[in-house]
C-alpha cells in the first residue's frame, strides 16, 4: 500500500462502513447483493451520508450571509474611502480593514477554504477502495475494514446497467479491451460527459445570476468566466482515469451541489444580484417584500416600515445642526448690527449679539 | 483570492551569476511556482472564500518563502485547518523567519542577496 493509503485508512474504513451498511440494506428488502444497481444505489447512499454531514457547514455560511445586511452600510464606507485606488498596496490596506471588520462583527460572507478541502479526502478514500476491488477479488482478500472478500467479490462482479464495471476505468478499458468493452466506454463516457455538464451548470447559474452587480465587474470575474469554460477540460482527464465508481460519487455529489445552489439562489439570494431582484418579484406578486433586516413581511408591514425609515431620516436631519456659511468681516458685521442677525448654530443670544460689534470697535 | 501582501513580494531579480547559490533555494522556489499557478487558475475560479487577510494561498507562498518548503508546507497546513465557517478571522500573517537571508522578487520567488 502506497502512502496516501496508508494515511487514509481510517477514512476508507468508514467510507466501506457506508457503503456496507447501505449495500446491507438493499439487500435485505430484496435486491440482489451483485447487482449493479444495489452498489449504484449504495454509492449514492456514500453520498447523501457525507453530504448530509456537510450541511451544517451549508447552514453556517447562509446564516452568516444573512448577517452580512446589517454590515453592508460599514462595508460600504471602507469601499467609498478606497474607491478609485487601484494601486497594491491600497488594495492589501482596504482587505485588511474589510477582514478586520467582519472579525469585530464576528460574521462574514467568506466561508473558509477548509470545506472546499473536506471533501478531497473522503474522495480520495472511495478511489482507493474502487482501485483496490478488482486486486483484492483476484486475491481473494476483503477491504480494510467491512468490505469482507465475498462482498469484494460481489461488489468486483457487478456491472452498472450490467454494462460496465464499478473498478473500470475508461483508459483501462480502451487499451485491455475486455470482452463487452465497447459497452464499457459508451457507459463510462455519457458518465463523464453528464459529470462534467452537471459541474458547468451548477457553476454558470451561480456565475450568472448570484453575483452582485459589484462582484461583475472586477477582474476576477473576467478569470471566472474564462475558467467556467477551460475547466470541463481538466474533468475530461481526471474522468478518464478514474474508475467508474468514482465517476459516479462526483456526479452524484454534483446533483447534491446543483440542488443545494438553486435552493439558495431561489431562496436567499445575493442581495443585489439578479436571482435577488427575481426573488424580491416573486415576493411581489404574493404581497409580499423583504424589510431591512433580510426577513420576508406583508406588503402593509413593510410600508409600515419604509414610512418609520423615512420619517426618522427627516427628523434626524431636521436635528441636525445647520451648517454655517462662512462670510466675510464685513458681511459679519452687519449682521451682528442687525437686531435678529443671530443663526441657529451661533452661541450668544440676541444681546451679546447686540454687545459683539461695540466691543470690537 | 487576493494578491500577495507586500511582505511577499520584492524587487530582487535572479543573475546568472547567482545560480549556484540559488540551487539551495530549488525546493522552495518549486513549491512557490506551484502554488502560484494554482493562484492564477483554480483559485480565482473559487473566488473569495478565505476569512483570513492574506488568504490561504498567499499564506502558504509567504510561509514557504521565509521558512522553506518543510516547516512552510506546515505553517500553510495549519492555516488552512483553522480556516472554517467557525473561525473569527481577521488578519493573520506568517510570522517572518527572525534572519531571512535571502531577497524576494516580483513573482515572489526567492532569490540570494547580493552584497551590493
Amino acid at each position: 500500500m502506497d502512502f496516501l493509503g496508508t494515511i487514509l485508512w481510517p477514512l476508507k474504513w468508514v467510507i466501506e462502513l457506508i457503503l456496507v451498511a447501505w449495500h446491507w440494506l438493499f439487500t435485505a428488502v430484496g435486491m440482489p447483493a451483485a447487482g449493479g444497481l444495489t452498489w449504484m444505489l449504495s454509492i449514492l447512499g456514500v453520498v447523501v451520508v457525507v453530504r448530509a454531514a456537510l450541511i451544517p457547514l451549508f447552514v453556517k455560511q447562509i446564516k452568516s450571509q444573512r448577517a452580512m445586511m446589517e454590515l453592508a452600510p460599514e462595508i460600504k464606507k471602507i469601499q467609498d474611502r478606497y474607491r478609485g485606488k487601484r494601486d497594491q498596496l491600497s488594495r492589501e490596506a482596504m482587505s485588511r480593514e474589510t477582514m478586520d471588520l467582519y472579525k469585530k462583527h464576528g460574521s462574514s460572507p467568506l466561508s473558509g477554504c477548509l470545506p472546499i478541502l473536506v471533501q478531497m479526502p473522503v474522495f480520495f478514500s472511495l478511489y482507493y477502495t474502487l482501485s483496490d476491488v478488482k486486486r483484492h477479488a483476484d486475491a481473494n482478500l476483503g477491504g480494510v475494514g467491512a468490505l469482507t472478500p465475498e462482498l469484494t467479490r460481489q461488489f468486483n462482479d457487478a456491472k452498472l446497467f450490467e454494462l460496465a464495471p464499478f473498478h473500470e476505468t475508461l483508459v483501462n478499458a480502451w487499451q485491455t479491451q475486455p470482452e463487452g468493452w465497447v459497452a464499457t466506454v459508451v457507459t463510462l463516457l455519457v458518465l463523464v460527459v453528464l459529470m462534467i455538464a452537471s459541474q458547468f451548470f451548477t457553476q454558470l447559474q451561480i456565475i450568472s445570476k448570484n453575483l452582485s452587480p459589484e462582484a461583475k465587474t472586477g477582474q476576477a470575474y473576467q478569470m471566472q468566466r474564462i475558467m467556467l469554460y477551460i475547466l470541463p477540460f481538466a474533468f475530461v482527464f481526471s474522468g478518464v482515469f478514474f474508475p467508474l465508481g468514482v465517476v459516479l460519487y462526483w456526479f452524484f455529489s454534483n446533483l447534491w451541489t446543483m440542488a443545494q445552489q438553486f435552493f439558495v439562489i431561489r431562496e436567499m439570494p445575493t442581495p443585489g444580484s439578479e436571482a435577488a431582484k427575481a426573488r424580491e418579484e416573486r415576493l411581489a406578486r404574493r404581497g409580499k417584500a423583504i424589510n431591512s433586516k433580510g426577513k420576508v413581511v406583508s406588503m402593509a408591514e413593510y410600508e409600515e416600515e419604509q414610512r418609520r425609515l423615512i420619517e426618522e431620516t427627516e427628523k434626524r436631519k431636521a436635528q441636525q445642526p445647520k451648517r454655517q456659511q462662512p462670510m466675510g468681516k464685513q458681511r459679519a458685521k452687519k449682521q451682528g448690527q442687525r437686531p435678529n442677525g443671530t443663526t441657529p448654530g451661533a452661541p450668544q443670544g440676541p444681546d451679546a449679539a447686540d454687545g459683539a460689534p461695540s466691543g470690537s470697535k | 483570492m487576493s494578491a500577495l501582501p507586500a511582505s511577499g513580494r520584492g524587487t530582487a531579480r535572479l543573475r546568472a551569476s547567482d545560480v549556484a547559490a540559488a540551487l539551495p533555494l530549488a525546493p522552495r522556489n518549486a513549491a512557490i511556482g506551484a502554488l502560484l499557478a494554482y493562484r492564477a487558475t483554480i483559485s480565482r475560479l473559487y473566488g473569495d472564500v478565505c476569512r483570513y487577510y492574506p488568504s490561504c494561498s498567499a499564506y502558504a507562498v509567504t510561509a514557504v518563502q521565509q521558512h522553506g518548503l518543510v516547516k512552510g508546507s506546515v505553517l500553510a497546513g495549519a492555516r488552512i485547518a483553522r480556516c472554517h465557517p467557525w473561525a473569527a478571522g481577521g488578519q493573520d500573517d506568517v510570522r517572518p523567519h527572525p534572519t531571512f537571508r535571502y531577497d524576494l522578487t516580483p513573482h515572489g520567488f526567492v532569490v540570494p542577496r547580493r552584497k551590493d
